[in-house]
């Protein structure tokens, strides 16, 4: 038992971004542990003030380079919310192929990369080369093929050039979208050994659960990612133009970037939330996997998050070969763009990305120039759940080694697959007398 | 007669009447030039500067242009110093200021070595076109799109453009004014309008909006109090 602990990991390692964990224990309890986001402010909302409606998106996409495809879609969303623009339905289904291979993409770094090493209980992945390079191989394999899918949807694996206002900027031909679906055929194998290789390391998993608000777009269509309401397991569902007051922003010292809270005193989004809530509309092969692998919804352990994203690669993938086959059937179509005449008002766009809800809110003038802008990006709603999460979970370790304590807290961390740069909003200016 | 000479501390033979940079190239060191061209014997004319080596011993020590570089015996020559980079990144610099950078219409645009060089040497003067193969056939202004291509600084290999997507302008506006001056006279010759130029040109950091704005100016495409 550790009865005294000045516990500070500083910049947490394999997150997105900096953050530092603190734990001090005195005299056998926890006096105070804390989640704190270090890194400096991004400043997205204030700089695209003054910028045309067109470059908004390519703007916000470098708030992140894991969810760039997220970020654009959200502002596509939001500026056509806001300028009455309709879009396809092939576009739609298009956006949609989008996302799923921005999850995939996302799912499987965070996973392969970021999360086996811990459940192999070493420092990186560079040591499994040595140790289990089937294991690293599959995940390169896996990564490739869902680039190359991001890739051709979006122009580019990130920062996509390919999505423009009204649509696309160019429509992939039907043989590249039949060649990219055989890729996806074949890398089913090697998705479900990965699945074995989590099953048999399931159990270095943390037991833990605590009572959490869950928060994420659902749709009675389908598993939402692209389109839906946003739902809450405690308060049902609102429409996305609402989002205020769901996410309620405020800011603390500790961190530069805002929390959130709506019900209880936090919530989560991200893999488990949309578990969670929309688990049914999952395809037949996800619902088996989650089944196999002990994730049933209401799950309220955060480490499961893991295996939500792994469900959720399932389904991604199945979902996207199903796309495609209908897209290919009902045959594709070289679609003009719409023409836009710029107009004022306000629009959100909302689209759940593999980290969570994520929402874009622009304001414009007569001239199609944004005059406000406001994002709220997943981590963000999740820091403050990582920290009550922390404050549960840290008096359960003491019994444990130092070393297995700060494993136990970054893994906890880990697990929110946190992406600390796109959320730090934040800046104190102390200005001298 | 052979004579030996040190490239690098590494021994290599050579003929007397050779000079250091074709015994170089012929022993596989990299050495960067503009004019040197090894089917005309008389055209060594160290006229761009670029093949610059050190003499660190068995000559007289300093810079030289190795393509005027007599071999002797036991001259040691260095390729790669850090004075020879310095030198070398000079030399692009200069040649990039005077350069017009033209590569819309330039006859050997494509198999030109200076954006290679410019990029080595850590001067991304060169526009996305350098890099584009859509130069002469099929370039996107041709074509009625406002690629941002003739004033964005290259260095990405021209991912976008060479796969039919517009320049976006990432790696923001080209900082020699008049390399930007021959990229914004390329677009305003595409029949692109001021005001469309400069409000793409928008997606760019505040400096090089401000620096779009001066050479359109200073080309009396806009005139002054004009503002997006």
């Amino acid at each position: 038992m550790i009865n005294n602990l000045q516990l500070h990991v500083e910049h947490l390692t394999r997150v997105e971004g900096h953050g530092d964990i603190v734990l001090n224990v005195k005299n056998g309890s926890v006096e105070k542990v804390s989640w704190n986001v270090t890194e400096a402010p991004r400043f997205f909302e204030a700089f695209v003030r003054g910028k045309p409606y067109d470059q908004i998106a390519q703007i916000t996409s470098r708030i992140c380079g894991i969810c760039s495809i997220g970020h654009t879609l959200a502002s596509l969303k939001a500026t056509e919310a806001a300028m009455g623009i309709q879009i396809s339905d092939q576009s739609r289904e298009m956006r949609k192929l989008a996302i799923h291979a921005e999850n995939m993409q996302s799912h499987v770094l965070h996973l392969g990369y970021l999360t086996a090493p811990d459940l192999f209980g070493v420092g990186s992945v560079f040591p499994l080369v040595n140790t289990s390079l089937d294991v690293v191989k599959a995940v390169v394999s896996m990564h490739r093929v869902m680039n190359q899918f991001s890739d051709l949807i979006c122009g580019r694996t990130t920062h996509p050039v390919n999505l423009v206002l009204g649509g696309f900027w160019r429509t992939p031909s039907a043989r590249q979208i039949s060649e990219m679906r055989q890729k996806l055929v074949s890398i089913e194998p090697t998705i479900k050994q990965f699945g074995e290789l989590l099953l048999s390391k399931a159990d270095a998993l943390p037991r833990f659960t605590r009572e959490t608000e869950y928060i994420a777009l659902t749709s009675d269509e389908e598993y939402a990612l692209y389109d839906g309401d946003i739902g809450s397991t405690d308060t049902g569902t609102c429409p996305v133009e609402e989002y205020r007051k769901i996410v309620n922003e405020f800011a603390v010292p500790q961190s530069t970037a805002k929390y959130t809270r709506h019900a209880r005193d936090s919530y989560m989004v991200g893999a488990l939330a949309r578990f969670n809530l929309n688990s049914r509309r999952l395809c037949p092969a996800a619902i088996e996997w989650a089944k196999k692998l002990g994730l049933t919804p209401v799950c309220a352990n955060p480490f499961m998050n893991n295996v939500a994203q792994f469900v959720e690669l399932v389904h991604s993938r199945e979902e996207s070969v199903r796309i495609i086959d209908e897209m290919l059937s009902s045959g594709l179509k070289n679609e003009r763009k719409p023409k836009i005449k710029p107009k004022a008002g306000e629009g959100v766009g909302s689209v759940d990305v593999p980290r969570g809800i994520l929402f874009h809110d622009y304001t414009y003038d007569l001239n199609g120039i944004c005059t406000k802008a406001n994002c709220v990006i997943p981590t963000n709603q999740n820091h403050n759940n990582i920290q009550k999460d922390l404050e549960s979970l840290s008096p359960t370790l003491l019994g444990k080694t130092e070393k297995e304590i700060e494993l136990g807290l970054e893994m906890l961390v880990r697990a929110y697959d946190p992406c600390v740069s796109c959320s730090t909003h934040v800046l104190k200016v102390h200005f001298a007398p | 007669m052979s004579l030996k000479i040190f490239l690098d501390d590494k021994e290599v033979a050579c003929k007397p009447g050779e000079n250091v940079l074709e015994v170089a190239l012929r022993n596989g060191f990299r050495i960067p030039t503009l004019c040197y061209n090894a089917l005309y014997d008389e055209n060594r004319s160290g006229a761009c500067r670029l093949c610059i080596v050190e003499v660190t011993g068995g000559g007289r020590p300093g810079l030289q242009s190795s393509c005027t570089l007599p071999v002797s015996d036991d001259l040691k020559v260095s390729t790669k110093s850090e004075a020879v980079y310095q030198a070398r990144r000079t030399v692009v610099e200069l040649l990039l200021s005077e350069h017009t950078q033209d590569c819309r219409n330039c006859p050997i645009s494509g198999a030109c070595n200076f954006a290679e060089f410019c990029r080595e040497y850590d001067l991304n003067g060169v526009p996305v076109c350098a890099e584009c193969p859509n130069q002469k056939e099929g370039c996107l202004l041709s074509r009625g799109t406002l690629c941002l291509g003739p004033i964005t600084y290259a260095n990405c290999e021209a991912y976008c453009t060479r796969r039919g997507y517009r320049c976006e302008g990432c790696h923001s506006a080209l900082g020699h004014e008049n390399v930007l001056k021959f990229g914004l006279q390329a677009l305003h010759d595409a029949g692109f309008k001021p005001d469309e130029i400069l409000k793409a040109a928008k997606i760019f950091s505040y400096d090089g909006v401000k620096r779009v704005e001066t050479v359109m100016r200073g080309m009396g495409i806009i005139s002054k109090g004009d503002k997006r």
